[in-house]
């Protein structure tokens, strides 16, 4: 580098912030969500929009589309090959891309590991519950069952069916999945009427249904939350580490459930800009106030540590994917 | 109770949580006369305003929009063949059918009236429900939801042609229907169906730009062909009057709309049915009321009986759907659920306390439904005989507008140009059947209700086997079915 061309960096480098202000000043960003409004990755959108332009330079608009449409696959293939990587896109959706990807699903035309990683907006607890009038306390007392537990699911590809099968094709848990329920809120009124036995799902959406006492929590996947760290974890059962490595993957993109991008090739300088915005949006107290309120908690993982996990899922042997394909869908 | 239905009035009555309702009325005005934007999406979008709002503002904002998009809903499927709503779909046949004939002001008159009765109905069940609602859901598992279902395919038998010829039509229609309920990934082995390797069909096809496309747009090439106004065949001087007939017919069919407001309710108070089912079957209902064969044949011609059925269905099941919500925290419909967002939000947990310790904000959503439909009643009817006016407009002033309203309406549903397609592919199917004579209300009920079937069905054989079969509300359903079933044959025989 000569004397010229680092005077020109350091220019650049004094510039480039002034330079982004003005470049997102009056301009709009636009939040694109895999979903159509009113579920959680769309209501998780609509808060950020509101709280991240007064830590955006220059103080853009934010606003939320929905490109609902085969699980994500459409928004995630759009912000891949259509949108352009100046910043004034961002892209929202199904955190389980990364296992259409590794499983080969088709008319996916997205790399998840190469878009510019912004990071994620919440993780996602997995747990089984099952109802507190059964005789099984805990996980080990589950696993003795001689008695088929009967499990709802709203269908392969959710957290709702994923879990408990690898509960039960990996570590013989006596589980019976029953699916095509429409909702977690549908699975949990078959619980009521005791048309099954349990349900898999989020810890925040079985809160509620803890507390009333309707259902207890038995384990629960790698990824974890206050309240329930006391909980066993299914891989601990595991009973070889080829299973242990299945469970491990289905539960990797929990990690980074709210995952957000901006499309490959955005300039390192707008991908900073915008990292550090969310850091500051998502510990901003009126937007975590928000949160809890909505019940809706957000916690953040840099875009490079979430980077990372989706390249960790990516580079799987061959034998474990093939293994992890037999048992895993995308879905939902 | 009687105390808490007044201090739940008296909350409502407070100057702030009117004025959010006035508020919300005005928005549900319009997101039910511009069809695809429905009330489910404009609540999701309007949630993030409740945040400093009271519980008793937010939900009077909520669901007095919610209220009214039903009932204004129907307003644009009988004045232009164009669902409003997924929900007012079934308004369109008779409806758009009597605007034809001249009668929109008559058509309107009766649509709001009934939904109007649908409402109150719909909320007074919503008050009367409150102690009895948990065993009453709870007695319906997946068996006897999958029954419902299959209630629900047997008014086939009476929603198509006369005759043999009509009948068998109506049960391909049907099947038609029922097949193309299940494009998509499936929920038992993840497959793709009928996808044809494109992504937009992989989560099935939605319902708006189906029922915009098979209704909307043979009237509109029947409006082209004839070259005339929509009312144009009609003798002059009648169209722009008979609102009040409208509303009379209500009081004469006093009891047909009772029957189907409390088949809405019901269908309502189901989780797991959805928004659009209620108004068919209380269509298939007001269709076997007809007492002879030319009676029957007026089906689909314009029998005003044909608008005041989903009329009152459409606005009863609101009340119906709140109550699985409020008791359970179980949304009935896509739109409770997205409600259900804006209980949490407020730090309400719904529930056994909804019904005990917050009644009062409970019986405030129920006076919510009906002050709204009231005031949206009159206040349509200040301008029903002048709207209706609107059907004396030459084609080709109107067409491009209800065409613009046609495809920004499918395409609100995923905005994908896939939307756009399905609408014109159904358009000229829905095209064909017209000219050839066959009914399209049985092709819709079966797409509306395949995916049901067919989940109900799976969950109750991998939950009990064959045992459900022999549960006694099953049963009972099972004989209900048969009786729909039977109904048209036996009214046939006993004219013969």
């Amino acid at each position: 580098m000569n004397r010229r061309q680092l005077l020109a960096a350091i220019g650049l480098a004094a510039v480039a912030p002034l330079a982004l202000a003005q470049s997102f000043s009056g301009k709009t960003v636009t939040i694109i969500v895999g979903y159509k409004p009113g579920g959680g990755y769309d209501a998780t959108a609509r808060m950020l929009a509101r709280h991240l332009p007064k830590h955006i330079p220059g103080r853009p608009a934010v606003i939320v589309q929905n490109m609902p449409g085969a699980n994500s696959v459409i928004a995630a293939n759009h912000l891949y090959n259509v949108a352009k990587p100046d910043g004034l896109t961002i892209g929202t959706f199904n955190r389980n891309l990364p296992i259409a990807q590794l499983t080969g699903v088709e008319g996916v035309k997205y790399d998840i590991t190469k878009f510019a990683w912004i990071g994620s907006a919440a993780n996602e607890s997995t747990i089984l519950a099952i109802r507190a009038d059964l005789p099984y306390k805990t996980f080990e007392e589950l696993r003795k069952a001689k008695e088929q537990v009967v499990i709802g699911s709203t269908g392969p590809g959710a957290n709702t069916h994923d879990f408990p099968l690898l509960l039960k094709d990996l570590l013989g848990v006596n589980l019976k999945i029953v699916s095509g329920y429409s909702s977690s809120a549908d699975i949990m009124l078959a619980v009521e009427r005791k048309e099954v036995d349990g349900r898999a799902g989020s810890y925040t959406s079985l809160l509620p249904f803890i507390e009333r006492k309707l259902v207890r929590p038995i384990v629960r996947a790698r990824t974890t939350e206050p309240g329930i760290d006391q909980l066993p974890v299914d891989e601990s059962f595991a009973p070889n580490p080829k299973a242990k490595a299945i469970m491990a993957l289905r539960s990797a993109p929990e990690q980074v459930a709210r995952p957000y991008v901006l499309p490959p090739k955005t300039p390192p300088e707008i991908v900073k800009v915008m990292r550090e915005a969310f850091a500051k949006a998502i510990s901003d107290p009126e937007m975590v106030a928000e949160g809890k309120k909505a019940k809706n908690e957000l916690e953040y993982t840099p875009g490079d540590q979430a980077q990372k996990i989706l390249v960790e899922v990516m580079n799987q042997p061959k034998d474990i994917v093939q293994e992890f394909a037999k048992y895993i869908k995308f879905g939902e | 109770m009687l105390e808490a239905l007044w201090e739940g009035l008296l909350l409502v009555l407070q100057w702030k949580a009117f004025g959010f309702m006035l508020l919300g009325i005005g928005l549900g005005f319009w997101v039910g006369l511009l069809p695809g934007l429905g009330g489910a999406t404009t609540l999701a979008l309007m949630l993030p305003f409740i945040y400093t709002m009271q519980p008793v503002e937010a939900f009077a904002f909520l669901l007095g929009m919610h209220a009214v998009v039903a009932t204004t809903g129907d307003i644009t499927s009988v004045l232009f063949g164009l669902p409003g709503e997924a929900t007012s779909a079934a308004t369109v046949v008779d409806g758009y059918a009597m605007t034809k004939k001249g009668e929109a002001g008559r058509a309107l008159g009766a649509a709001l009236a009934s939904s109007l009765v649908g409402a109150i109905v719909g909320a007074v069940a919503l008050a009367a429900a409150i102690p009895v609602v948990r065993p009453l859901v709870l007695t319906f598992g997946s068996p006897e939801l999958f029954m419902l279902a299959i209630v629900g395919l047997a008014f086939i038998a009476s929603l198509s042609g006369e005759g043999t010829r009509g009948m068998v039509r109506g049960f391909i229609a049907a099947g038609l229907g029922l097949l193309l309920a299940t494009v998509g990934q499936d929920p038992q082995a993840g497959v793709a169906r009928f996808t044809f390797d494109t992504l937009y069909l992989w989560q099935g096809l939605d319902l708006v730009p189906v029922l915009v496309g098979i209704f909307a747009i043979p009237e509109i090439i029947d409006l082209f062909v004839r070259g005339n106004s929509i009312a144009g065949n009609a003798p002059p001087g009648k169209v722009a009057k008979g609102a009040w007939e409208g509303v009379k017919d209500t009081y004469r069919h006093f009891w047909l709309t009772i029957r189907c407001s409390l088949i809405g309710t019901f269908i309502g108070i189901m989780p797991g049915l959805g928004g659009s089912v209620a108004q068919w079957m209380a269509y298939g209902h007001a269709a076997q009321s007809a007492k002879t064969p030319e009676e029957r044949k007026q089906f689909g011609q314009g029998d005003v009986r044909g608008v005041l059925g989903p009329g009152a269905a459409n606005n009863s099941k609101e009340g119906g759907s709140l109550i699985p919500t409020v008791a359970f925290g179980v949304p009935g419909s896509t739109s409770m659920a997205i409600l259900l967002g804006g209980f949490l939000l407020l730090g309400l947990i719904p529930g056994p306390d909804m019904l005990t310790k917050h009644v009062a904000v409970t019986y405030s959503m129920v006076w919510t439904i009906v002050i709204a439909n009231v005031i949206t009643v009159a206040v349509c009817f200040l301008f029903l005989d002048r709207l209706a006016g609107i059907t004396e407009v030459k084609g080709h002033r109107l067409i491009p507008v209800i065409l613009v309203l046609v495809y920004i309406g499918s395409y609100t549903s995923n905005s994908h140009y896939g939307d756009l397609l399905v609408t014109l592919f159904f358009g000229g199917m829905g095209y064909l059947m017209v000219r050839a004579g066959w009914a399209r209300a049985p092709f819709v009920l079966g797409l509306v209700l395949g995916k049901i079937a067919e989940n109900y069905l799976y969950i109750s054989t991998a939950r009990y086997d064959a045992a459900w079969l022999t549960r006694p509300v099953v049963l009972v359903l099972i004989a209900i079915a048969l009786a729909v079933i039977a109904y048209p044959f036996f009214q046939a025989r006993r004219r013969g």
